[in-house]
């Protein structure tokens, strides 16, 4: 009895050294991190760092705010894509989908996860590309932008990005509707609520937590995305106000660079992924916040 | 609750409701772009690659002349089975003490996790600095499979424990009063009922870190390095599939062993997708 | 409120659906453009200028040798180029893209794909690299540790910079190393690590493969990763020998010994339908400006 015990207070504490593990990560990369990149921003000046809009490494210009504003906007892109599909189709695979095509169909999404990024990349480089270019022709004829663009774009990089999220956001969400106990369900339609009532007013706020951390995933998906987006995204930097203009992300500016980069630019590069860490931690923040308030009300 | 409600029935219901109507189209509309895109990329990758499978590329030692992918497979398979032996412990374990152990509103709970939704919004770029800083320097691992199983453990890491997480969530909370009522521990019951009924959930994480693996460049072209070669120990150095297709196609010299890569690539994500819900299914009939 | 949540899930997948209309008929409109593709080449079109990444050994050579610099040196390639640090990248974006210009080390050119054209009348060849008439070339380098004790390395070296290993320099496309003598090396027992820049490593490649019929008492191992990595490695001594396509640093040149062992090209490359097969040094320099942004200003 007494080693019964022994053995309970033992694996309590395994699992806690296990929770442990990922606090010990994050520590670890912040400190890593932070100590190459920190001395860089103050040699360079944090300020002008942040806000400069001249990259030009080989004549010492480190500013990366074009970086910044190129991330946010292929980001948004591929929420604006990525998300509403993606949460649809994992209603589809919860609710709709017939028994007989629904393995089939799992596989599929769970496949597309496993495709590495530089087949999307190619992908695009190949097939979209040439698509957007002849879009942005056709508004350019049409007199509706300035310039037509190249094709390697943030519209391009919106779109590849946007269908990369996809497995990610469907397979959470659908595991999170199905979480939900069937009663909720069966009541909702016993009320006389239509089948799509039920899901969107019922099953989806019961499986909100699921659905957010999913979408969440995605965005860091999308942030985080390299291979595929240096591939398309132009890489210009630059700002731009037109999504059929090119961009540069922060994180193809690391890896478009590192690879020759040495002294003072190899340690800006490595401030760009400080910046970009900074960026992942706000909105993990935020999101923590805003569930909170959620969770209060 | 009748099952036969028939295709009439539906229609008038939809002329009742037409909103309800509208939302069914779109969630359709979406599902078929889902996989018209998918069944696209698929073709894509296919039409490409599988005129360039040729017996050449399964040699058994890589030259430049058949750029051949077995050494890469054994260490894409290395790899994968290294990082899920760190990370599935790892992530079980957190998990179930963040769902079974620690009590609501504490501190130490949010803190973890706040830290695991930062390691999964972690860009693998910035994993690939951080384990060539430190596995591959610090401790001085070199470039070494180790050296990448580790880096990619951190980074299934969060994956892992946030499905566990939610499918130990979904196990109702009868199931453990039950146990409990006839006298059996909490670690009895965490181990004997709890975790068997959220072993679906917990293996479609690791199916989704499989994918990761597979399919990572960024991250382990920094730590695993890229000889195209099976190491003697996991010690050494050797380029995954992912990143063997990336050698190979950076040049432009072998454009279509790369595709050929990439088909072999996919063959191998449906096989381990295929045996992970072949051991799912058959751990919950057991 | 639910009902404006709506329409925006409406409105937004509407406008897939309408994007998914456009691209299907586009495809079809592509079919059809691709086999008449000559007689659509419209020369008032931009130009997509295409370059490497800043600090690549390919860029600093090419902007060096156009003169795409200022008064002090600092790179003036025009901000709306596009940039990828990728050759096959660089071929294909070239290849799809009638009015983009781009390039890439001579041994990738894939004539299949994209066409090279004269730099002042010269054609880019290995024999007009030799005898100077074409000047767009860079040097590849390895660097070992002066004090460096490893007997397979040094004989690797040896091997390379022997009539037997520039022949294999020269089958591959590249310029060899003039004045070389007989390989004559002791074939010793061990390994060595080889690593750097991803462009000398399809050369040192076929290089290994050469020496290990010469030796196959030794292992060589090939990392594949940059010319930086490859230095600072080599420093640090995880590389026995590191690669880079650019010349050493000074930083690098005090505690390496650098050798070149090939040079290589760089090819200017344009889409195959694009008419133009000559350009001069200025031209080209004032593409990559960015002053000429239409082909038909060129």
């Amino acid at each position: 009895m007494k080693s019964k015990a022994w053995t309970e207070k033992f694996m309590q504490g395994v699992f806690f050294v296990a929770a442990c593990a990922s606090v010990l990560a994050v520590a670890l990369i912040c400190v890593f991190l932070f100590a190459n990149g920190i001395p860089a921003m103050k040699e360079i000046g944090f300020i002008k760092f942040l806000t400069g809009d001249v990259w030009r490494p080989s004549s010492e210009q480190f500013g990366i705010l074009s970086m910044i504003v190129g991330s946010l906007y292929v980001t948004a892109g591929a929420i604006i894509f990525g998300v509403p599909i993606g949460i649809l189709t994992s209603v589809f695979m919860a609710m709709y989908c017939p028994k007989r095509i629904y393995k089939p169909l799992k596989a599929a999404t769970e496949l597309l996860a496993g495709i590495p990024s530089v087949i999307y990349g190619f992908f695009g480089l190949v097939v979209v590309v040439p698509l957007v270019r002849d879009f942005g022709n056709v508004l350019y004829r049409a007199g509706i932008v300035e310039k037509a663009g190249d094709g390697n774009s943030i519209l391009t990089a919106s779109l590849i990005l946007g269908i990369m999220i996809l497995p990610t956001i469907i397979g959470t969400t659908e595991s999170a509707m199905r979480a939900v106990p069937s009663h909720y369900y069966q009541g909702s339609l016993a009320l006389g609520a239509t089948k799509e009532r039920s899901i969107f007013r019922v099953i989806i706020p019961a499986a909100k937590s699921g659905v957010v951390a999913g979408i969440v995933l995605g965005i860091g998906r999308a942030i985080g995305e390299t291979m595929a987006v240096i591939m398309i995204a132009g890489n210009q930097p630059r700002i731009t106000g037109s999504i059929l203009q090119g961009i540069r992300t922060l994180t193809g500016n690391i890896v478009i660079e590192m690879g020759y980069a040495t002294g003072l630019h190899r340690e800006a590069l490595i401030a760009t992924g400080v910046v970009l860490f900074v960026f992942i931690l706000i909105i993990n923040f935020s999101v923590a916040l805003l569930k909170r308030g959620a969770d209060h009300e | 609750m009748s099952n036969k409600t028939t295709i009439g029935d539906k229609l008038r219901t939809y002329l009742k409701h037409p909103g309800s109507f509208l939302v069914m189209l779109l969630v359709m509309l979406a599902a078929i772009i889902t996989f018209v895109v998918l069944i696209f990329l698929i073709a894509y990758i296919l039409i490409n690659g599988v005129p360039h499978i040729k017996p050449s590329l399964f040699a058994l030692e890589y030259t430049s002349e058949n750029a051949s992918v077995v050494p890469a497979l054994v260490n894409t398979i290395i790899m994968t089975f290294l990082s899920l032996l760190i990370a599935v412990p790892f992530g079980i374990f957190s998990a179930i003490f963040l769902v079974e152990y620690a009590g609501r509103g504490n501190k130490f709970v949010e803190v973890i996790r706040l830290t695991t939704e930062t390691l999964s919004g972690i860009p693998s770029i910035v994993y690939g600095l951080f384990g060539m800083l430190f596995f591959v320097n610090t401790l001085d691992w070199g470039f070494s499979l180790l050296a990448g199983a580790f880096t990619m453990a951190i980074m299934i890491l969060p994956l892992i424990m946030r499905t566990t997480e939610e499918a130990l969530k979904a196990v109702p909370d009868s199931y453990r009063e039950g146990s409990f009522g006839l006298g059996a521990g909490k670690l009895r019951t965490v181990f004997r009922i709890v975790l068997p009924s959220a072993i679906p959930g917990v293996l479609a994480g690791v199916i989704l870190a499989i994918g990761r693996i597979v399919g990572e460049t960024a991250a382990l072209m920094y730590t695993s390095g890229t000889v195209a070669q099976i190491p003697d120990s996991i010690m050494g150095s050797g380029r995954t599939l992912a990143l063997h297709m990336y050698n190979l196609s950076s040049e432009g010299l072998y454009m279509d062993q790369a595709y050929a890569t990439a088909v072999i690539l996919l063959i191998l994500v449906v096989g381990i997708n295929t045996l992970s819900s072949v051991i799912a299914r058959k751990l919950t009939k057991a | 409120m639910k009902m404006k949540k709506f329409i925006a899930v409406l409105s937004i997948a509407s406008m897939m659906a309408v994007a998914a209309v456009g691209c299907g008929s586009k495809d079809g409109e592509d079919a059809g453009t691709d086999k008449g593709s000559e007689g659509s080449w419209d020369a008032a079109s931009a130009i997509s200028v295409v370059s490497r990444e800043e600090g690549s050994g390919t860029r600093g050579a090419f902007t060096e040798l156009f003169g795409v610099v200022d008064e002090d040196d600092n790179d003036m390639t025009t901000l709306d180029a596009q940039t990828t640090n990728n050759t096959s990248v660089m071929m294909t974006t070239v290849s799809e893209n009638e009015y983009a210009i781009g390039y890439i080390s001579l041994g990738s050119l894939d004539e299949s794909l994209v066409k090279a054209v004269k730099i002042d009348g010269a054609e880019a060849t290995a024999e007009n690299i030799e005898n100077g008439s074409y000047k767009v070339s860079r040097p590849f380098n390895v660097a070992m540790k002066p004090d460096l004790d490893n007997p397979v390395a040094t004989d690797f070296m040896a091997f390379i910079m022997s009539t037997e290993g520039q022949e294999v320099v020269s089958g591959e496309g590249y310029i060899p190393v003039a004045e070389v003598e007989a390989y004559a090396g002791t074939a010793p027992e061990g390994s060595c690590v080889v690593g750097g820049s991803s462009s000398v490593s399809p050369l040192m490649e076929k290089l290994i493969e050469a020496y290990k019929e010469v030796n196959p008492n030794a292992s060589i191992e090939l990392q594949t990763t940059d010319s930086t990595t490859g230095m600072t490695s080599a420093i640090e001594g995880s590389y026995d020998i590191g690669m880079a396509s650019r010349e050493l640093k000074d930083e690098e040149a005090a505690e390496l010994e650098g050798t070149v062992i090939a040079t290589d090209g760089i090819a200017v490359i344009v889409n195959k339908d694009n008419p133009t097969d000559d350009l001069s040094v200025d031209q080209v320099k004032s593409i990559y400006v960015g002053d000429v942004t239409t082909w038909d200003a060129v």
